[in-house]
Parts: C-alpha cells; sequence; structure tokens
C-alpha cells in the first residue's frame, strides 16, 4: 500500500548506527541470522534483510555525525518464538532482558554490541480487523 | 531463530496529538490502530509506532534511525512538504546510487525522502 500525501511507496531501509562493524556484523549476520545484502556499498554500510525491511547498519563517524544509539526498541524483529529466541541469545552469551506479555504479544529486549536495544517480538492477538498475525 | 521480518519500527513523542497531525496531515499516513499513548501508522510495508515514553516513566530520546520513505520524486516530495511548513536539513543530496533529503518530525525524529535510481 502506497503512503499517500507525498505519494511515499515504502520505507526502503532503517539506520542501525554502531561503533564497531566487525562486532555488528557478527550480531545482525551471525547471532541473528539475518541475510546480508551481497551489494551492501560498503565495509562501514552493510544491508541487511529482514523480510520486508532493509536494516542499513553503519558507523556515523564515518559518515561525518556522531554516534547516538537508537532508543529502545525502536526495531522489533519477529521471530517464531521469543523464549526460544531468547535462549538461543543467551546461550550465545547475551544478556537478553525477561520476556513480557501484553496479552496480544510477547517481547524481550535485547543490547546489540553498540547499545541498540533490540526487541524480539511475536504478537499472537489478533488485530483490529480480526486477522491473525 | 528465524527472524521473520520487522514487526514495526517504533519512534518516540512528547507531544502525541502534535505527532499524529505531523504523520497524518502532513505525511499522510494511514492510522492502523490508536491508543491513549501511541499510535500505529501504516508506512508501506511496516508499521511506524508513535509512542510516548512518559506514559510509562520511560525518558524520551529522538531517533536517528533516519527512516527512508521510497518517494518516486524527491525534489516534488520536498515541495510538497516545505509548503506544509517542514523544515529539511540541508540540501537534497545526490550520491551515486541514490536521492535524498534529510527532514525531522517534530519530536526530532529523523526522515529522509529517498529513491535510489535503480528502484
Amino acid at each position: 500500500m502506497a503512503i499517500e500525501g507525498i505519494g511515499a511507496e515504502r520505507v526502503d531501509y532503517i539506520r542501525v548506527p554502531v561503533t564497531d562493524m566487525e562486532a555488528a556484523n557478527r550480531f545482525y549476520g551471525e547471532l541473528l541470522g539475518l541475510r546480508r545484502n551481497p551489494n551492501s556499498p560498503s565495509d562501514d554500510w552493510v544491508e541487511y534483510e529482514v523480510g520486508n525491511v532493509t536494516l542499513a547498519v553503519m558507523t556515523p563517524h564515518t559518515h561525518e555525525y556522531g554516534f547516538t544509539p537508537l532508543p529502545p526498541s525502536t526495531i522489533a524483529l519477529r521471530v517464531g518464538d521469543v523464549a526460544e529466541a531468547k535462549a538461543k541469545l543467551e546461550a550465545a552469551g547475551l544478556e537478553v532482558g525477561e520476556m513480557w506479555d501484553s496479552g496480544a504479544c510477547r517481547g524481550a529486549g535485547v543490547h546489540d554490541p553498540a547499545g541498540n536495544r533490540i526487541l524480539l517480538h511475536r504478537r499472537y492477538g489478533p488485530y483490529p480487523d480480526g486477522t491473525l498475525p | 531463530m528465524q527472524v521473520e521480518r520487522v514487526d514495526f519500527v517504533s519512534f518516540l513523542t512528547q507531544d502525541l496529538a502534535r505527532a499524529k497531525r505531523f504523520y497524518t496531515e502532513v505525511l499522510g499516513l494511514e492510522i492502523e490502530t490508536e491508543g491513549e499513548s501511541d499510535l500505529e501508522l501504516r508506512a508501506g510495508q511496516v508499521t511506524l509506532d508513535v509512542f510516548d515514553p512518559s506514559s510509562i516513566g520511560e525518558p524520551f530520546a529522538p531517533s536517528p534511525a533516519g527512516m527512508a520513505l521510497r518517494v518516486a520524486d524527491v525534489d516534488a516530495a520536498r515541495a510538497e512538504l516545505e509548503a506544509k511548513g517542514v523544515e529539511f536539513d540541508g540540501d537534497t543530496i545526490e550520491t551515486s546510487v541514490c536521492k535524498q533529503a534529510w527532514f525531522r518530525d517534530p519530536d526530532g525524529n529523523a526522515l529522509m525522502l529517498h529513491r535510489r535510481y535503480d528502484a
């Protein structure tokens, strides 16, 4: 569905600012298992494809501005089972927050190596139109 | 662990009513759901959640995510937003692969009008 008003078609990407590309690539590529776009433009701007959105993992300090982390839960990644994903990341040595349950979805936050708090997320309740996730 | 998709992207706000006006009346996004402390909007293929963190006692911080909105014509979209009072961060940039124009929502969350030449 296109965005009306300015005629936007879609979200092309979201920037994920980091401070260490090697650590970030290990987190997003190896631990989260995201698919790295082989056409990423440079070593300091690596794009990961997450189904519907591209995450552009990049270092601000090589793009002429200062690093600040994303506010908590800026990016909610849909996983099949939050508890399972939490256990896997914890087994890899990461600290994952307590899993919460809102009554419609479950979530747990985890920091990437730069301090961006990513949300592992799974909705199980129906959407307002009655459809299920 | 299989990550399937991005369920939503979240921006924080200090003034939900102001944010609602910006995203619906200026950018023209459609509301998916609306609560007392947040607003879910359809941004193409993903949900944008605009949330007031004070509702759960958390601090506000603007996002540097720079959500890139794909438009057919960056110059035309920029002119339309400027006519509605939106101020842009500098001139439109032309890289080797895309054109981009940076702006912010009223809370300072970074956004971009974006078009790859090959898209």
